[in-house]
C-alpha cells in the first residue's frame, strides 16, 4: 500500500506543512522581538501588570423584624511585599506594630515562599495607633502598605455565639477540603450560620491592574483601571430569628449551663437558639489572640460547645407524651386506663420511685401531674420497640437537618441496640421503667425537644427546622425564600387531643406541674422534666408551646443542675414565648393584656418595615 | 546485544534532542529561580536521566518485539486512563495524576505512545486499508477510546494532540478526501457547537456541501452527516451539564479574554516577554518578566518565554530550528523505513511531537488560543519528558531497523 513514489509525495507535502508553519513563527518571532522590541521592551520595564484581590463585603444577617444583627466594620491590615521591604527596618515595624520581630520575620518569609512580588498580610485589625505610625513612616519604609478589609460588628445585645459562628483565615487544609473557590489568606466561616452559608456570604473577590516597574514598584493603574473588576459584595441571610427572644432568653440563662431553642410552628423557623456559656463573637473578629483561643479552649464549661444541638441529655418527664402516644395508637390502653400511684413501683427487686403518692390516675391527670408510677407500668405495657419506633416517628434518634452546623443525632436505644450495648443476656425488662420517663439511656439534643413541642403544637406537622429564612441576593435585590421542608406525623385526632390537654393542665390547671409558664390572656401548654443527673443537681427541663389553640411558638428548655424543670425551666420558657407572641413583656403591665403583635411570618419578611442595609423598606 | 541487521544510529535526531533538553534545564531553572520552587530544574535532569535509560531500553527493544507489544501496552495504557479518573489525584481541576510516593506520575502521556504503537500496527496489517469504511471507523476508535477518557479528566489539550496525530496518519496511510472530512466532521461540529447556535449552524452546512461535493456513497455520507449532528447536538447538552468551573474552562478555551485574569493574562505577560527579548535578550536570569514572576507557572506551558526573553531572536529562533531538524527528520525516516509498521509509526511520533509544538509556540506567540499542552523536552514534567524520550528512541530504533521489511 505504500510504494515509494507517493510515500515521497506524501513526504514532500508534509515537510511543506511543517516548514511553513516555521515560517510562520519565524516571521512572529521577528515581528515581536525585532519589530515591536522597543514598544515590548518598554512594556515589560514600566508597564507590567501585577494584579491585586479586592475583599468583599461580606453579607449581613437581618433578623425576622428587619432588625440588622450582624454587620460589618472596617478594618486594617498591614501588608509587606517581600521583594521591596528592607530587612533593615524589620525591628523599627515591629515596634510600630506592637509585634514581636520573630513573628514578624515568620510571617514575612511566609509571604516570601508564596510569592516575593505579592503583598503579603502581616497584620489584621490594626488600631488606629498603628496605622497613624504607619502612615507616617511610609516613605521610609518601603514595602509597607495598608489594606481595609471589613471585619464582623454585633450590633445587638444579643450574642448568639453558636447559632451565627464566626469567620477565620483559612487553613491549607480547609483549602484542600472545600476546593477550587477559596485562595490562601481569605476569610470564611468557621462555625455556625457563617460557615453553613458561606457560599452565599462570602461573595466574589475583585481584582485592581496596577503597572510595576521593572523594581516592582506600583507605578499607577493599569490603563486607569479600565479592566479592574469590582468585588460583588455577599448575599444578606434574613434570619426566622427574633432577636428580642435571643436576647432576652440570654439574659434568663445568665450564668446558667444549658439551652434554649424557640421554634416558629407555622413553618419551622428557629425564633431562638441559645447555649450558655457562651462567648462572645467579637472576640472573633479581626484578629483572634492565641490566648482567647487557649481561654475558651480549656474552660470546663465549654462554651465553645453547642449545646442546642451537640449535646446528649436524658429528656427526663418531657419525654412521656412519646409513650402516651405510643400506648394509645397501639390501642395498648385508652385515655380512661387508670392506675393507683402509691409512690413507688416494683420490679423484681428493683423500686422505682416517685415524687409524690398521686393516688388513681388517668392518662391526662398523670401528664398534668407527671406521675412517675403511671409511665413505670404503661412502660411495661407497651414495650421497648413500639415506643422506640415512636420516638422515631416523632423525629428522635436523627439528626434535625437544622442549619447551624454540627448535630449529635441523640440516642433512642431500641433492643437491637440494648442487645448490642449489653449483650442479649445482659439487660432484662427491669431497664424499661425508666426509660418510660426519659431516663436511662435515652438521650436527645435541645433541638429535637423543641422540634417535639412543635409536632405536639401542630398535632403532626414537622417542620426542618431552619435558622435562615431567605437569602437577599445584591444584584437583583430579590429576596429568595429557602423552601421549608415538612412532612406530617399521621396519629388519631384522638391521641392529639389527649396528650394536648395533658399538656394544657400541666400549665393551665391547678396540680400542673409548670404553672410558672403561665402567660397573661394566653393559654399555653408544655410539660416539664427533671432529669436525674449521676454527677449533680437534676437537669431542668420544659417543652410547651402557645397559644393552646392556635399555636405560633413552640419551645424547649434546658438547664443543667438546677433541679424541678417546674421552677426553673418553665419560667424561662413562659417568658420567652410571652416575648414573641406580644414584642415585649407584658406581665406588669396594669391594663388588661393587650392583643397579640402579629409576628411577621417569612412570606412577609421581604417587606418588613424596619428599614435594612442595601434592603427595600414597606412603603407606607 | 545489537542485532546484525541494525544500520547506526540516527546521529542528528539523538544530539537535537539532546540540545533540546538542555535548553529545557537552563529555562526552568531560569523560570523557577526566584519562585520559591527552584529545586525544578535538578528534578527535570534526574527525569532527563531516567529517559535516556529509557530512551536506551526503547533505542534496543528488537524490532519484531515491538510489533508484538503494540495493542497489550494499549489495553495497559486505557485501564491506567480509567483507573487515575477513578483513583487520581486532583490538580487544579484535572484528575490526571497518579502519586507514587513522592513521584507523581501522568498516564495520558504514556497512553499518547501506546496510542501511536497500537494505531499504526492496526494501519499496517495487509488487510486493512483507510478506503474501507469499516477499517476507518475502527482506526478512529483506537484514538477515540484514550481522548475519550482524557476528556473526561478534564484535559482538552492532551485530547487535541490525539486528534492531531490522527490526521497526518491516515494521510500518510492513503485515506481519501472523505475519509478525512468524515473523521474532522464532527470534532469540527463539536467545536462549532460550543460557540452557539448559529456557528453550529453555519458548519453544519458546510460539511453537508463538503460531503455532498465528494460523491460518495449517499447512504455512507448520510450517515457521517447524522453523527456530526448528534456530536453537535449532544456537545451543548453535555456543556449546560458541566460545573461552572468546567464551563468556564471551556469558555477560557474558546476566548481568552473572556478571563482577563487568568489565561488572557498570561499570553498578554507572554507577549511581552518574548518580544522584549530584542535580537540577542536580556541575558540568562536577567529577564525581567521570567525573574519578575509575571507568567504563573512559566516552567510549564509557557517555557518558550524564557529563551524568547532572555536570549532574544537568535535564541528563540535557535530552539525553532532544532524543533523543524527534529520534526524534519521524523518525516524523512516515515519515508526512508521500509517496513509499513515502522513508517506509520514514525509518522504518527513525529506527528505528535508537531501538534505540542504547534499548540504551544503558537499560544506562546499570541497566535492560538491558550491550550494548555507542554512544549516537549522543554517544559518541566517528568512524565512527559519521560514518554518523549521513549518516543526519540523508537524514532531511533526504526531508525536502526530502516532497511528491513
Amino acid at each position: 500500500m505504500l510504494d515509494d513514489l507517493t510515500l515521497h509525495s506524501r513526504r514532500r507535502l508534509l515537510s511543506g506543512l511543517v516548514i511553513l508553519m516555521f515560517l510562520v513563527f519565524l516571521g512572529r518571532l521577528y515581528q515581536l522581538q525585532l519589530i515591536y522590541q522597543e514598544e515590548y521592551g518598554k512594556k515589560s520595564e514600566e508597564n507590567s501588570i501585577r494584579t491585586i484581590s479586592k475583599e468583599p463585603v461580606r453579607g449581613y444577617m437581618i433578623d425576622r423584624l428587619g432588625r440588622l444583627v450582624v454587620d460589618n466594620r472596617p478594618s486594617f491590615t498591614v501588608t509587606i511585599m517581600p521583594f521591596e521591604f528592607d530587612h533593615g527596618n524589620l525591628e523599627r515595624l515591629a515596634r510600630l506594630l506592637s509585634l514581636e520581630p520573630a513573628v514578624l520575620q515568620e510571617r514575612i518569609r511566609e509571604g516570601e515562599q508564596y510569592s516575593r512580588f505579592a503583598p503579603a498580610r502581616v497584620a489584621r485589625d490594626i488600631g488606629f495607633r498603628e496605622l497613624s505610625a504607619i502612615e507616617e513612616n511610609r516613605a521610609t519604609l518601603p514595602g509597607v502598605s495598608y489594606q481595609i478589609e471589613s471585619k464582623r460588628f454585633y450590633p445587638t445585645r444579643a450574642t448568639a455565639s453558636h447559632i451565627i459562628g464566626y469567620t477565620k483565615e483559612i487553613s491549607k487544609e480547609q483549602i484542600a477540603a472545600l476546593g477550587e473557590e477559596y485562595r490562601q489568606g481569605d476569610v470564611f466561616g468557621a462555625a455556625g450560620l457563617e460557615q453553613h452559608y458561606d457560599r452565599i456570604l462570602r461573595g466574589k473577590k475583585g481584582a485592581e491592574f496596577s503597572v510595576v516597574n521593572v523594581r516592582g514598584q506600583v507605578i499607577g493603574p493599569f490603563e486607569g483601571g479600565a479592566h479592574d473588576i469590582d468585588p460583588v459584595e455577599g448575599n444578606d441571610l434574613i434570619l426566622a430569628m427574633d432577636f428580642g427572644v435571643q436576647a432576652l432568653a440570654e439574659s434568663l440563662m445568665t450564668n446558667r449551663r444549658g439551652a434554649v431553642v424557640a421554634l416558629d410552628v407555622r413553618d419551622g423557623g428557629v425564633i431562638a437558639a441559645v447555649s450558655k456559656p457562651d462567648y462572645d463573637l467579637s472576640l472573633f473578629s479581626g484578629v483572634t489572640l492565641p490566648a482567647v483561643w487557649t481561654d475558651l479552649n480549656r474552660d470546663e464549661a465549654r462554651p465553645l460547645f453547642n449545646r442546642t444541638t451537640l449535646t446528649r441529655y436524658p429528656p427526663g418527664s418531657t419525654y412521656k407524651m412519646v409513650l402516651a402516644i405510643a400506648a394509645l395508637e397501639g390501642k395498648v390502653v385508652s385515655p380512661s386506663w387508670r392506675v393507683d400511684c402509691t409512690g413507688s413501683y416494683r420490679v423484681g427487686n428493683k423500686v422505682f420511685k416517685d415524687l409524690h403518692v398521686h393516688g388513681s390516675t388517668d392518662m391526662i391527670e398523670a401528664i398534668q401531674r407527671s406521675c412517675n408510677v403511671y409511665f413505670y407500668q404503661l412502660m411495661m405495657k407497651v414495650g421497648l420497640d413500639p415506643w422506640s419506633r415512636y420516638g422515631a416517628l416523632l423525629g428522635f434518634g436523627k439528626p434535625t437537618g437544622i442549619d447551624i452546623g454540627e448535630e449529635s443525632s441523640g440516642l433512642l436505644p431500641t433492643t437491637e441496640w440494648m442487645n448490642r450495648r449489653y449483650g442479649e443476656r445482659g439487660w432484662t425488662r427491669g431497664f424499661l421503667p425508666s426509660l418510660g420517663i426519659g431516663q436511662g439511656e435515652l438521650g436527645v439534643t435541645p433541638v429535637q425537644m423543641a422540634r417535639y413541642a412543635m409536632v405536639l403544637a401542630n398535632k403532626g406537622e414537622l417542620y426542618r427546622p431552619h435558622a435562615v429564612s431567605a437569602v437577599q441576593d445584591k444584584i437583583t435585590g430579590a429576596t429568595v425564600p429557602i423552601p421549608v421542608e415538612k412532612r406530617t406525623v399521621e396519629l388519631s385526632a384522638a391521641t392529639w387531643r389527649t396528650v394536648r390537654e395533658g399538656m394544657r393542665r400541666v400549665v393551665m390547671e391547678p396540680g400542673g406541674t409548670a404553672s410558672l409558664a403561665r402567660i397573661r390572656g394566653i393559654e399555653v401548654a408544655g410539660k416539664t422534666g427533671t432529669a436525674e443527673n449521676p454527677h449533680g443537681k437534676d437537669h431542668s427541663w420544659f417543652v410547651g408551646f402557645a397559644p393552646f389553640d392556635e399555636p405560633r411558638i413552640a419551645i424547649a428548655v434546658m438547664v443543667e443542675n438546677v433541679g424541678y424543670g417546674g421552677s426553673f425551666a418553665a419560667p424561662i420558657a413562659g417568658l420567652c414565648m410571652e416575648q414573641f407572641l406580644f414584642g415585649r413583656l407584658i406581665r406588669h403591665d396594669p391594663k388588661p393584656p393587650p392583643k397579640e403583635v402579629e409576628t411577621a411570618s417569612p412570606e412577609d419578611l421581604a417587606s418588613s418595615n424596619q428599614p435594612r442595609p442595601g434592603g427595600t423598606g414597606r412603603d407606607e | 546485544m545489537i542485532s546484525p541487521s541494525r544500520q547506526g544510529v540516527d546521529l542528528t535526531l539523538l544530539l537535537v534532542s539532546v540540545a533540546l533538553i538542555a535548553t529545557g534545564v537552563i529555562s526552568i531553572y531560569s523560570a523557577t529561580n526566584n519562585a520559591g520552587v527552584s529545586d525544578l530544574a535538578t528534578r527535570q535532569l534526574i527525569w532527563a536521566g531516567i529517559g535516556l535509560a529509557a530512551m536506551l531500553v526503547t533505542f534496543l527493544l528488537p524490532f519484531r518485539f515491538l510489533q508484538r507489544i503494540c495493542f497489550p501496552s494499549y489495553f495497559v495504557s486505557l485501564i491506567l486512563l480509567l483507573s487515575v479518573l477513578l483513583l487520581g489525584k486532583t490538580v487544579s481541576g484535572s484528575t490526571s495524576w497518579f502519586s507514587i510516593g513522592n513521584l507523581r506520575f501522568q498516564p495520558s502521556e504514556f497512553a499518547k505512545v501506546a496510542t501511536a504503537l497500537a494505531l499504526s500496527a492496526y494501519l499496517a496489517r495487509t488487510d486493512v486499508t483507510l478506503s474501507n469504511f469499516r477499517h476507518l471507523i475502527v482506526a478512529g476508535a483506537i484514538v477515540l477510546l484514550p481522548v475519550g477518557l482524557i476528556m473526561m479528566q478534564p484535559d482538552f489539550g492532551t485530547a487535541i494532540i490525539y486528534l492531531a496525530m490522527f490526521l497526518p496518519v491516515m494521510y500518510w496511510g492513503g485515506a481519501t478526501k472523505f475519509a478525512i472530512i468524515a473523521v474532522l466532521a464532527p470534532g469540527a461540529a463539536a467545536v462549532a457547537g460550543l460557540f452557539g447556535t448559529t456557528t453550529f449552524l453555519i458548519a453544519i452546512v458546510i460539511i453537508g456541501v463538503l460531503l455532498y461535493m465528494t460523491k460518495e456513497n449517499r447512504l455512507v455520507a448520510a450517515l457521517i452527516f447524522s453523527v456530526t449532528v448528534v456530536v453537535g447536538v449532544s456537545v451543548q447538552f453535555i456543556y449546560a451539564g458541566l460545573k461552572s468551573y468546567q464551563q468556564k474552562r471551556i469558555d477560557t478555551f474558546l476566548d481568552p479574554a473572556a478571563d482577563p485574569l487568568g489565561a488572557g493574562y498570561n499570553v498578554l505577560q507572554s507577549k511581552v516577554a518574548i518580544g522584549s527579548g530584542g535580537l540577542f535578550g536580556k541575558g540568562y536570569l536577567e529577564g525581567t518578566q521570567t525573574q519578575l514572576r509575571f507568567i504563573p507557572e512559566q516552567w510549564t506551558d509557557f517555557i518558550f518565554c524564557v529563551p524568547g526573553e532572555e536570549f532574544g531572536f537568535i535564541g528563540a529562533a535557535t530552539v525553532l530550528f532544532l524543533f523543524l531538524a527534529l520534526v524534519l527528520r521524523g518525516i524523512k525516516l516515515g519515508a526512508s523505513v521500509k517496513n509499513p509498521f515502522g513508517s506509520i509509526l514514525a509518522i504518527s511520533i513525529t506527528s505528535i511531537l508537531t501538534g505540542h509544538i504547534f499548540i504551544n509556540i503558537g499560544m506562546s506567540l499570541g497566535l492560538l488560543p491558550v491550550i494548555g499542552v507542554p512544549l516537549p523536552f522543554l517544559s518541566y514534567g517528568g512524565s512527559a519528558l519521560l514518554s518523549n524520550m521513549i518516543m526519540i528512541g523508537l524514532l531511533l530504533n526504526l531508525y536502526a531497523h530502516r532497511k528491513e521489511y
